[in-house]
């Protein structure tokens, strides 16, 4: 499989007056990726898809996709290329299912057996001849997701794709959206507000605050940031941490506590003696757990709602 | 032209040929009222006088026909939040193109039937000699014209404003303003007056006889710029519109 991202952008940059909505993103979507692009409502997530799709012209930046640079001439033979779903499904309520699919397939330009196909994997397939008026917001929802996969695009662009369902329908959508990349080697950018979403669903993260991105690598990593560590007061600060490090630990300062990686007991008990041959009272010894939602609020502010 | 056939499918169902038919059977109904039982003196001048009329009952109407032809044709997109998804399968200016295209055809065929309700009403009462080709050719191109700068402007409302009473609202207005236009001036520079500047009949009105005599118009100058405008006001709304809903962020 080729290593070229499908999705670059380069300071990204969107303002809308004096309001700087996406201030110099820099997404890059790896092929064959479920890439979450998580942050707190209003952080300009929907902004940036929307640029990334054409629908929203940025104020600064540039974007390529499939390793081409976007512009408005090669705009629509690139997207031809990606399905989306943003924000909320598009439909004619007037029109059944199949209508409308019939009519997405035709401007899209793919087959039309596709429709027969989309319809099966979101199970809609029995109620392709129902009036879109007479779904359920979930239906609605499938409806869009089986328009953004006519065509088997190579990138699907989902922004936050489980809003309005009950808990099943997340479930579902959820396992929908995981099986894409093997099923049928898509490559998924997909956003959400909720951290538990996207640690369920993606294997790359961008995380975005206030327009910046704060943070973007694999998931793997972001949980490497939750790990356990000892914390350490001591009289001496500086001199047990000079000490630590003699020692080859990692040791970092937060406030008067010295953190260190996690340690089992009998390293702890040497440590200790250790420090206190140097006359290095101990005053505390913490285990501490940050979980992924402490990475989250830190990098995202904790004002922000998850 | 696949954007176009598209557009057809979008308003399965929707019945908007119907409600544009009805909305000239109307039309027809003022028509037929206002020619019953003609006496001699209209038979003689029939031929004439429906197109002296026909501008007159189109500047009332026709504002408001096309405002509901055109909010018909972009509320299917505002309602299903279509546009995001559109933009993304062709470009804005295609899809302009395929809503422009889609009402000329509506109000091509309205006019045809229009006109032919017209030359069947005249061979029915039996007016004198036959219909002026070339008058009736320009009247009718004249009332395309005349329609199609008020679809556009209507269009262009109701793509770019989500609630449809808005663009209603111009085109009842722009119904109001072509009555109270008619009484002003023989001509007029604004979209509402084109039907008024393009009539190519005037009538003289006798108040001692009571007759009415009916003769071509002899344009002055300033009248054929009046007439000009109605192409100028075409290009101008086409512009505009695709400016706008190219510009206008989904």
């Amino acid at each position: 499989m080729s290593t070229q991202n499908l999705v670059e952008t380069h300071n990204l940059t969107k303002e809308y007056g004096k309001v700087r909505c996406v201030d110099s993103v820099n997404m890059r979507v790896a092929p064959g990726a479920v890439y979450g692009f998580l942050g707190p409502n209003g952080a300009g997530k929907s902004t940036t898809l929307k640029m990334i799709l054409g629908l929203a012209k940025p104020t600064a930046g540039d974007i390529t996709l499939f390793g081409t640079p976007v512009n408005e001439k090669n705009r629509i033979g690139l997207l031809k290329q990606t399905g989306s779903l943003i924000e909320s499904p598009s439909y004619y309520g007037h029109l059944t299912g199949e209508e409308n699919l019939q009519i997405i397939q035709t401007l899209k330009g793919c087959s039309e057996k596709d429709i027969d196909k989309v319809l099966k994997i979101v199970r809609l397939d029995e109620a392709r001849k129902k009036l879109v008026n007479h779904y359920s917001l979930g239906m609605k929802q499938r409806l869009g997701l089986a328009a953004a996969l006519l065509g088997f695009p190579k990138l699907l662009i989902l922004d936050e794709p489980t809003n309005g369902l009950d808990p099943a329908g997340i479930q579902e959508m959820r396992n929908l959206i995981r099986s894409l990349p093997e099923a049928y080697g898509m490559t998924i950018l997909v956003s959400s507000h909720l951290l538990s979403e996207i640690d369920q669903m993606a294997d790359h993260v961008g995380i975005i605050r206030k327009g910046e991105l704060v943070y973007q690598d694999s998931l793997e990593s972001l949980h490497a940031h939750a790990r356990e560590q000892i914390a350490l007061r001591v009289s001496h600060t500086a001199i047990a941490a000079d000490l630590l490090r003699q020692n080859g630990m990692e040791v970092s300062q937060e406030e008067d506590y010295l953190l260190l990686p996690m340690l089992d007991d009998k390293q702890v008990a040497a440590l200790c003696r250790q420090l206190i041959s140097q006359n290095v009272s101990l005053y505390r010894i913490e285990k501490r757990e940050k979980s992924l939602e402490d990475i989250f609020l830190s990098l995202t502010g904790k004002e922000s709602s998850l | 032209m696949i954007t176009l056939q598209m557009e057809f499918k979008k308003i399965r169902r929707k019945k908007i040929g119907l409600t544009m038919f009805a909305l000239l059977g109307i039309q027809f109904a003022w028509l037929l009222w206002s020619t019953n039982n003609p006496n001699e003196q209209e038979l003689l001048q029939g031929w004439l006088g429906h197109l002296q009329s026909q501008p007159l009952i189109c500047a009332i109407m026709m504002p408001t026909i096309m405002s509901v032809l055109a909010s018909r044709l972009a509320d299917i997109e505002h309602k299903g939040n279509t546009y995001k998804q559109l933009k993304t399968l062709k470009t804005a200016g295609a899809l302009y193109r395929a809503k422009v295209l889609c009402g000329f055809l509506f109000l091509f065929l309205m006019t045809a039937a229009n006109f032919l309700f017209l030359l069947l009403l005249g061979y029915k009462y039996g007016y004198v000699g036959n219909p002026d080709p070339k008058a009736y050719l320009a009247a009718f191109i004249l009332q395309i014209a005349c329609c199609l700068s008020l679809y556009l402007l209507q269009l262009d409302l109701s793509m770019l404003f989500f609630n449809q009473m808005i663009p209603l609202v111009v085109g009842l207005c722009g119904s109001m303003l072509g009555v109270i236009l008619m009484y002003l001036k023989t001509y007029s520079f604004l979209p509402w007056g084109g039907f008024l500047s393009s009539a190519l009949v005037m009538m003289d009105w006798n108040p001692d006889t009571r007759v009415i005599t009916y003769y071509y118009r002899d344009y002055t100058p300033i009248e054929l710029f009046a007439v000009a405008m109605i192409f100028v006001w075409i290009v101008f709304f086409y512009t505009a519109g695709k400016i706008l809903f190219t510009r206008k962020e989904s």
